[in-house]
């Protein structure tokens, strides 16, 4: 069983790795948000309670967007599976339902943590300063939510027939995701309704995290954060598993 | 011995279409069995049922005694299946594609290496091992599939469609790989078909119309039910010979290029006997042609054959969008 879910992990990494284009393609987001945006602003936002200039604030928000995206596509595998026939060599393989979907959401979220580290490891680089041992502590948790966001993929692919049906419904979930969690802004000075929202979003928790881990400036303890993104990734994964196997082939 | 597959009274119905209308067959071990019908008849329904991806509205189904909708996990570990379009990963290579296969269907990890060259030297694609199986002709990938379905060494074989697309080279060839797995290993062998010739290479054949099997025999059986072989003769007189066909052996003839046709019940026999009346009009040609089992079907339900209906189409689209791709 543990070595299905090696298996179709590796699988789906090995394609990923010998797939360059789309590593670099995926990079250009968050640095593109990182010049544009941060040091766009940077002169006239000042965040007075972080200490941070507005480049460092941002780069713990456009970690978790580069999971967010990174893993959130990575389950358009599954329409392309289905699409492409391979979804029914696995389907009718001797391999439970669980362990395909496992070995999807690790696969997810490791090539989301393969790019995201990338984007931590280079940040420095364009002028951003956060606490390079935070950045590290702050991997797991980006790892966990990266699992997440794919079981929220695979709950849509499960569902759709094609790639601009994936694409179409990805990108409205994706967009409020984003912007409603604080990656942006912080989230104190929110008005109180925007605020409520932003603390419904499970991705605000990761933002959250990860910002006190780098720059040291947090919303919620630690361990609340750490506690929602444990479970919701779990309540996805289960939920990921449940229609994968409604789905048909 | 158990008979490899026992399907009784099967019964499919999607909302509105009962594409599958209470078939019942037997399939003996190592047997080459296959189901002939137009694209709709059921057969892909019948098909995905036996191997457990999709539920029958009712009815049993057994594949070597073990019930396909309560225990499709055994099932799966017994059975390979070859799909109608390609089914293999292709961005990965030959090689990786069985790899994961030896795995998924737990080949013991002693075996797999071995296993996974014999199946790859079975198909004669020992050379290609290493090469992304996007790179494959379509008959490559065909035989690559099939080298996949025997790497776990499968009690029974299914194929739906196993040649369409493929050109008459390549689907002998697939042909030559298939009976040679029977010998070699007495895998039994399920196919579809909606092509006459390939459904020649089966020991029993069940045609299949509506989600019914119309009939159920070896080939040579079917044909011999139509019974009548087509003569075609050439002739500079076919008035006369048609005149002579009526009068003396009372059998009705068509007209045709150079010559006529007609129906005859022992064809080869009664060409002797036509060529040696002494008041024949002089004959240039003469030829016997058995019935084929696209006059089986055509005699058991009034139609034709048709190849290529919308599924030809949809993979057509499908191949495109994967080149661009």
């Amino acid at each position: 069983m543990i070595e299905v879910v090696y298996a179709l992990w590796r699988r789906d990494m090995i394609k990923f790795l010998r797939d360059r284009r789309q590593l670099v393609t995926s990079l250009t987001r968050p640095f593109l948000w990182l010049l544009a945006f941060g040091f766009g602003l940077r002169a006239s936002v000042r965040i007075p309670a972080t200490g941070a200039d507005y480049v460092s604030f941002l780069v713990p928000g456009l970690a978790a967007m580069t999971v967010l995206f990174a893993s959130m596509f990575a389950a358009i595998s599954i329409v392309w599976e289905r699409e492409f026939g391979f979804l029914k060599e696995l389907l009718v393989a001797p391999v439970p339902r669980g362990a395909i979907v496992a070995a999807k959401i690790l696969a997810g979220s490791a090539t989301a943590l393969i790019e995201v580290s990338l984007m931590l490891l280079l940040a420095p680089l364009v002028g951003a300063r956060f606490h390079p041992l935070g950045a590290l502590a702050s991997l797991p948790l980006l790892a966990v939510f990266g699992m997440t966001v794919n079981a929220l993929g695979i709950i849509v692919a499960a569902r759709m027939k094609s790639f601009e049906g994936f694409g179409a419904v990805v990108n409205f979930v994706i967009q409020p995701v984003f912007f409603l969690s604080g990656a942006l802004y912080p989230i104190s000075g929110l008005p109180r309704g925007l605020r409520a929202i932003v603390i419904l979003n499970p991705m605000s928790y990761v933002v959250d995290a990860v910002r006190g881990l780098c720059i040291g400036h947090h919303a919620f303890p630690l361990l609340v954060s750490t506690a929602v993104i444990v479970a919701s990734a779990l309540v996805l994964a289960t939920l990921a598993t449940r229609s994968f196997r409604k789905m048909e082939a | 011995m158990n008979a490899a597959i026992e399907v009784v009274d099967l019964k499919k119905r999607y909302d509105a279409v009962e594409a599958v209308r209470g078939i019942g067959f037997t399939v003996g071990a190592g047997e080459i069995f296959g189901f002939l019908g137009p694209n709709g008849a059921g057969k892909t329904t019948t098909i995905k049922i036996l191997c457990t991806l999709l539920q029958a509205t009712s009815g049993t189904a057994r594949l070597a005694g073990l019930d396909v909708a309560a225990s499709p996990n055994e099932v799966r570990r017994r059975i390979g299946v070859i799909f109608q379009d390609p089914a293999l990963d292709d961005r990965l290579t030959a090689e990786e594609n069985l790899m994961l296969h030896a795995v998924a269907y737990r080949v013991p990890r002693a075996e797999r290496r071995a296993r996974i060259d014999e199946s790859l030297q079975f198909v004669d694609l020992d050379d290609r091992r290493k090469d992304l199986t996007r790179t494959f002709s379509g008959g490559m990938k065909r035989r690559l599939e099939i080298a996949r379905g025997l790497v776990h060494r499968p009690e029974i074989l299914f194929l739906d469609e196993p040649t369409t697309g493929l050109d008459p080279q390549t689907r002998a060839r697939t042909w030559e790989v298939l009976r040679g797995l029977r010998e070699k290993y007495g895998t039994t062998l399920f196919l579809t078909t909606h092509y006459m010739d390939e459904a020649e290479n089966c020991d029993r054949i069940a045609i299949v119309d509506h989600g019914t099997i119309v009939a159920l025999d070896t080939p040579a059986a079917l044909k011999q039910r139509v019974g009548k072989d087509l003569i075609a003769a050439r002739t500079t007189d076919p008035a006369g010979l048609s005149k002579l066909l009526a009068e003396k052996y009372g059998l009705a003839s068509t007209p045709a290029d150079g010559g006529l046709t007609f129906l005859v019940e022992q064809g080869d026999a009664f060409i002797v006997k036509l060529l040696t009346a002494s008041d024949r009009p002089p004959l240039e040609g003469i030829s016997v042609r058995r019935p084929t089992l696209d006059d089986v079907f055509l005699a058991l339900t009034g139609r034709q054959i048709r190849a290529e209906g919308a599924e030809g189409q949809a993979a057509k689209f499908r191949a495109m969008v994967r080149r661009r791709g």
